[in-house]
């Protein structure tokens, strides 16, 4: 199916020249990275920018800045680029495993993990690691820079705090400061590319600090703060265990729709929770765990 | 064993190169240079509504737009076996996505531009979305003029209601079987629509030349079937049969879907009125999913009664088919169904309703299968509850009832050879029955599920295959047949039976994709009957090419007939150990005697195939009477499941599958069948289904949300089994198994799923979502 | 419109294009190469996909004027001197029926073999989960690629 939406295109290679171009152009501007979420948008006529600016040749942009306490992830930074990076699969593994779960090879090789928090779509797969890890988004525009906090991200399905005239240079991510481990769990309808119908990241600290983090269960992602009151501070049994799940349900507001029932992805996300929180703890044992077929199927 | 050459041989595909290569053309990789034309589709958004009003002034104001096409440019009805459908909707739209209105020009983005200032009025009709409902004496008539429809002798529409067919099955004395029987089970089975997807989708180019002829190329599991109807649709423009050609390249997957006529007359109509131009039609996947034949969703009622010894006495089946808006081909799955639905078994008495019924969704049509994996689900999943019933083994249950040889069908013909009996044996072996196997994952259970099933072709009485074989200087060949080889490996196993013939290797045997101007007829390729039914016009048309050779060489050097064998690409002499002559030597050229003068010339060969013996002579209101399927094919199937107790994710850790090809020209090409046709049998099951809102609006046209399975969904270990009961009339003994191997899937899951874990779904699909309900709701009961 | 120049299947080549128009498009209708097939155009089936710069993307996704100067492969490209051992394998083992996939699939497991040589049977279904193949149930293809890459097929 062809574009029938025309559009100008710009290609600008520094970062000032992107910023004039977005101030010039505004609302009539789409950025264009991976573009995997963009061109279906722009065939099936959901969205008909005049202008879009690709913004991978922007060098300011590249690529990933590891720091020892800090992560940088570019704006241009692909899944790909985040999956062949073992200091991330070392260091932040429930990143690493959210980029896995992101559809497959031939999108991620496109697909930027900035892209996917900007589209915002509320099955993003990115958004619990982010969340969980306090990541920093970076924008920059005419007026100047911003430092977004990745909780004040969020506003509403494909909604961000983005403005129009503001080009995301990156976002941050700090390395938690104790010994910690992770995972991000992902329903899908089966074991091939799909869009979350739930998923959930999990983070946990040595110093029994929990960061759980749900997506695809609500109108955008959310950091589950009761639970992660409740478990503070604690080891977790089989009481507590029992009490924490218990609470999913007030955390989460999934709806039913064509992917799944509400009720379905209420149980799942407990079911998750459970899971996810043994394979943490596994896996701060220093055991290697797999979860790619950790819901069965 | 026999000691054939090339049958039964694992003979590499001769379209292989070109597949792996990039070289295959598909219809729409041909270019049509700059006179191409392209259509865009404007679909209904209404389920069903009378067009008030279609106001195009706007849109041919678009540059590039050459013209719109709307229903009153075309008004007439085709179908291929009740008339019923029109190439543009005429006064009324009767399911969301009818195709309404044509625009065309000169380029696909101009085409889509123009679409979109299209103004359309629809007045909204009242609109029936389920088959039970559409049966009410108040449901709104889809079709009010039905008494009228053209449609084939065997077809029974009900005038002045939505039943487009209705086919009935009688045999013996039902009130007394039950009467009789130690149990009767009755219970209801769902099962919704589902899609082929086909990799590719639809797409065709019509070119109206000049000189009046049509050409048509499109991507066609029917190439003859496409020509017949389009010179009868356009004979009012003077246009016969010999005007119309049709060209198939290669098609991108058909399971059904692309056989018959569906979108491909839109631009063979629209050709007409824009004479020199070539106008391209190409559904998009959602179009695709809207707009081309579904498979019939269904609700069936079982009622079976059996004695404590296990014997079957009765099956009352009454099959209510959710049809869709036209049923011109769909009603013919209807009709196969009505005949069958007693399964693989003997059971002496028998009442079938199959009820062919419009609704306002999309047309159902063939999908591979036809009908029969949609009523094995209940009946598979019935007789295992019986057997489960009477405390006897499922799988003994099913020796005990499955049909042999020679056995009456509901329609009184006699039952053809079959190894049904040795596929239920050696899929309890293979899949180790008699053994249980527990999870060590206490959040998991495992369970086992088998089911056995049949399929005859389903095909009118005198649907018939020719073949034509012409040799080449080197001794080549090439093979001229109209089948088309969707990618089962048609073309190979045809050239392996013209191979063993003529003693030339399959590899110097050319076989295209057909022309109608230049390839013979052949009805269809659907109902997996062309290896047994071109297959038969291949091997005379080879054993006539043979016969003129060997005529030749008595007629030349005096050798009997009799004595002359072909091998090794030469001719050879039983009796004469010392003759050989290289076919290369005389095939185009003839051969030289001794005054100078040349004997014979290019052998050119013919074969035809009709299955004589066939007839839907059957009695209106009891089907008995008659031959109407030429043959069944046979087989079982078993599966081991494992399922996550608390998600309700399932992984088939093993599958077994027999099916009866008679003779397995290719065994290799059979293996693949069984493992590509079990999939697509096991994603019915497990993750698709259509989905339509209130209005009638499919809900998940595309592969974000109908989910076809990926490499991640495949059975861990499949074990596929091929039996050779031969039939006795099929080529080398074969029969055809496209279809077969997704028949037994969906009641195997579900029978593995009770054995598991005590829980009975009776509707498709059973999702991880639906196990993990059920699961909770049992778990909340007690 | 506006003319690109890229390294399409080791040849320098220009084309003029509209920022609209997609690569499969491009390739597809300008470039006179048709081994990259629509499947689905919105990046679910995996039929168009070529290699960009070495990497596997879904040309239905990426706009032709995005590429300039980068280097494009199809399967014509791979193809052009002899078939190479995959696809001898595709054959063998007949890891196609319709075809219809056969580019992507093939162009897709290229780019793995390039990373990583000797994958094992998880990796392969993991790679290949995006490439949609409705006939073969899959198994024929991995056991190809198990087969060239010198692994054991069961």
């Amino acid at each position: 199916m062809s574009i029938t939406n025309d559009f100008e295109y710009y290609c600008p290679s520094s970062l000032d020249e992107t910023v004039k171009l977005l101030e010039q152009l505004g609302e009539q501007a789409a950025l264009l990275a991976g573009g995997t979420d963009l061109i279906v948008n722009i065939k099936d006529d959901l969205e008909s920018p005049s202008a879009v600016i690709d913004i991978k040749r922007v060098s300011e942009l590249r690529g990933l800045d590891i720091d020892k306490d800090k992560l940088f992830i570019g704006a241009k930074t692909t899944f790909t680029d985040i999956l062949d990076s073992s200091v991330i699969k070392d260091n932040y593994l429930l990143l690493w495993e959210s980029a896995r779960a992101v559809a497959s090879v031939g999108i991620r090789n496109r697909a930027t993990l900035v892209g996917n928090i900007c589209s915002a779509v509320p099955c993003m797969d990115s958004a619990p690691a982010l969340l969980c890890y306090d990541a920093i988004v970076h924008t920059v525009s005419k007026t100047g820079k911003r430092d977004i906090p990745i909780n004040d991200w969020f506003i509403a399905p494909r909604k961000t705090a983005r403005k129009a005239d503001e080009l995301v240079v990156g976002v941050t991510v700090p390395l938690p400061s104790q010994k910690n481990s992770g995972c991000y769990i992902k329903l899908g309808r089966y074991g091939g590319e799909d869009l979350a119908q739930a998923g959930l990241g999990i983070l946990i600290r040595a110093d029994l600090e929990y960061r759980i983090a749900f997506t695809a269960v609500g109108p955008i992602p959310i950091r589950a703060q009761k639970i992660e009151e409740l478990l503070k501070g604690k080891e977790i049994d089989q009481d507590l265990l029992k009490q924490a799940k218990e609470l999913v349900a007030e955390e989460i507001s999934p709806i039913t729709d064509i992917r799944s029932t509400r009720e379905y992805r209420e149980h799942i996300c407990r079911v998750m929770f459970e899971r996810g929180l043994i394979v943490c703890q596994q896996r701060m044992n220093g055991e290697i765990i797999n979860t790619v077929r950790i819901l069965g199927g | 064993m026999s000691d054939y050459k090339y049958i039964g041989k694992p003979v590499v595909r001769i379209d292989g190169k070109e597949k792996v290569s990039g070289a295959a053309i598909f219809t729409d990789d041909i270019d049509f240079g700059a006179n191409l034309l392209h259509a865009h589709i404007i679909c209904s958004t209404e389920a069903h509504a009378l067009i008030k009003s279609i106001d195009t002034s706007e849109a041919l104001k678009v540059k590039d737009v050459v013209n719109i096409f709307t229903g009153k440019d075309f008004p007439f009805k085709f179908g291929l076996y009740m008339k019923d459908r029109y190439v543009l909707a005429q006064e009324k739209v009767r399911f969301v996505g009818e195709q309404v209105v044509a625009v065309v020009a000169r380029t696909p983005q101009a085409a889509r531009k123009a679409a979109k200032l299209v103004k359309i009025e629809y007045e909204p009709l009242p609109a029936v979305f389920n088959q039970l409902d559409a049966m009410k004496d108040d449901a709104v008539l889809l079709h009010p003029d039905l008494d009228k429809y053209p449609h084939v002798p065997w077809f029974f529409p009900q005038e002045k209601t939505n039943i487009a067919h209705w086919r009935k099955t009688r045999k013996g004395d039902m009130e007394k079987a039950f009467a009789e029987a130690d149990i009767v089970l009755e219970d209801t089975y769902y099962v919704p629509r589902y899609a082929h997807c086909a990799l590719e989708t639809h797409v065709a180019i019509a070119k109206y030349d000049y000189s009046g002829r049509l050409t048509v190329w499109s991507s066609s599991q029917s190439p003859h079937t496409q020509r017949n109807l389009f010179a009868e649709a356009l004979s009012s423009l003077g246009l016969t049969h010999k005007d119309v050609r049709v060209i198939a390249p290669h098609v991108g997957g058909g399971f059904g879907g692309k056989a018959g006529v569906t979108m491909e007359i839109i631009p063979a109509a629209i050709a007409t009125k824009l004479p020199g131009y070539a106008v391209k039609l190409r559904w998009s996947r959602e179009q695709e999913f809207m707009n081309t034949y579904q498979r019939l969703g269904l609700v069936a009622k079982i009622k079976m009664g059996a004695k404590k010894d296990g014997t079957i006495t009765a099956i009352d089946h009454k099959i209510y088919w959710d049809a869709g808006a036209y049923v011109e081909y769909g009603a013919n799955v209807v009709n196969a169904v009505g005949l069958s639905a007693i399964g693989p078994y003997r059971i002496p008495n028998v009442s079938i309703d199959s009820i062919c019924i419009y609704t306002n969704l999309p047309p159902g049509g063939p999908y591979r299968g036809f009908g029969y994996s949609e009523f094995i689900f209940g009946l598979e999943s019935h007789v295992n509850r019986i057997a489960n019933k009477l405390n006897i083994d499922p799988v003994d249950f099913r020796r005990i009832n499955a049909i042999k040889e020679g056995d009456t069908t509901a329609y009184g013909a006699e039952m053809n050879p079959s190894g049904l009996h040795q596929a239920i044996d050696e899929v309890a072996k293979a899949i180790e029955w008699d053994k249980n196997r527990e999870s060590k994952d206490p959040k998991k259970a495992i369970g086992k599920g088998f089911a056995i099933f049949w399929k005859a072709p389903a095909m009118p009485p005198n649907a018939s295959s020719s073949a034509f074989l012409k040799f080449n200087e080197d001794g080549s060949i090439n093979l001229l047949i109209s089948g088309m080889d969707i990618g089962q490996g048609y073309q190979t196993v045809m050239a392996q039976i013209a191979a063993e013939v003529l003693g030339v290797p399959p590899s110097k045997i050319r076989v295209e994709n057909p022309d109608t101007d230049r390839n013979p007829y052949e009805w269809q390729t659907v109902a997996s009957h062309v290896t047994w039914g071109c297959g038969n016009a291949v091997k005379k048309a080879a054993i006539d090419a043979r016969d003129q050779i060997f005529a030749l060489i008595e007629r030349v050097y005096h050798l009997s007939q009799d004595s002359l064998y072909l091998e090794d690409e030469a001719v050879k002499c039983h009796t004469k150990k010392d003759f050989y002559l290289p076919l290369k030597d005389f095939v185009i050229n003839g051969i030289m005697t001794e005054d100078g003068t040349f004997k014979g010339g290019p052998i050119n060969a013919r074969g035809v195939f009709m299955p004589e013996f066939s007839s839907t002579k059957g009695d209106p209101e009891t089907s008995q009477g008659g031959h109407p399927n030429v043959h069944y094919t046979v087989g079982a199937g078993a599966l081991i499941l494992e399922i996550d107790k608390e998600t309700g994710k399932m992984r088939v850790l093993k599958a077994a599958e027999a099916i009866d090809a008679g003779k397995a020209i290719n065994p290799d090409l059979v293996k693949g069948q069984i493992t590509g046709g079990l999939l697509q049998g096991l994603a019915t099951v497990l993750y698709e289904d259509m989905r339509f809102d209130k209005g009638g609006k499919m809900l998940n046209p595309n592969f974000s949300d109908y989910k076809i399975p990926t490499s991640m969904d495949v059975p861990d270990e499949i074990i596929p089994i091929i039996i050779e009961v031969p039939q006795p009339d099929g080529p080398y003994g074969a029969r055809g198994i496209g279809e077969h191997t997704m028949l037994p899937a969906a009641p195997m899951i579900a029978n593995a799923l009770e054995d598991a874990l005590g829980i009975r779904i009776k509707s498709m699909p059973i999702t991880a979502e639906k196990v993990a309900l059920t699961l909770l709701d049992k778990e909340k009961e007690k | 419109m506006k003319e690109i120049t890229f390294i399409l299947n080791n040849e320098k080549r220009s084309v003029q294009v509209e920022p609209s128009e997609t690569l499969l498009e491009v390739l597809r209708d300008k470039m006179g190469l048709k081994s990259p097939k629509c499947g689905c155009d919105r990046g679910d089936c995996g039929a168009c996909v070529v290699l960009l710069n070495g990497k596997s993307v879904r040309s239905c996704l990426v706009l032709a004027i995005e590429t300039a100067g980068m280097e494009i492969m199809t399967l014509e490209g791979i193809s052009a001197k002899n078939l190479n051992a995959l696809q001898e394998a595709f054959i063998a083992f007949n890891s196609f029926q319709c075809g219809y996939c056969a580019p992507g699939i093939i162009i897709t497991v290229t780019e793995l073999l390039t990373k990583n040589p000797k994958p094992d049977l998880e990796e392969i279904k993991e790679v290949l989960s995006g490439n949609l193949c409705r006939c073969t149930g899959y198994k024929p293809i991995f056991d190809a690629i198990l087969d060239v890459t010198g692994k054991e097929v069961k």
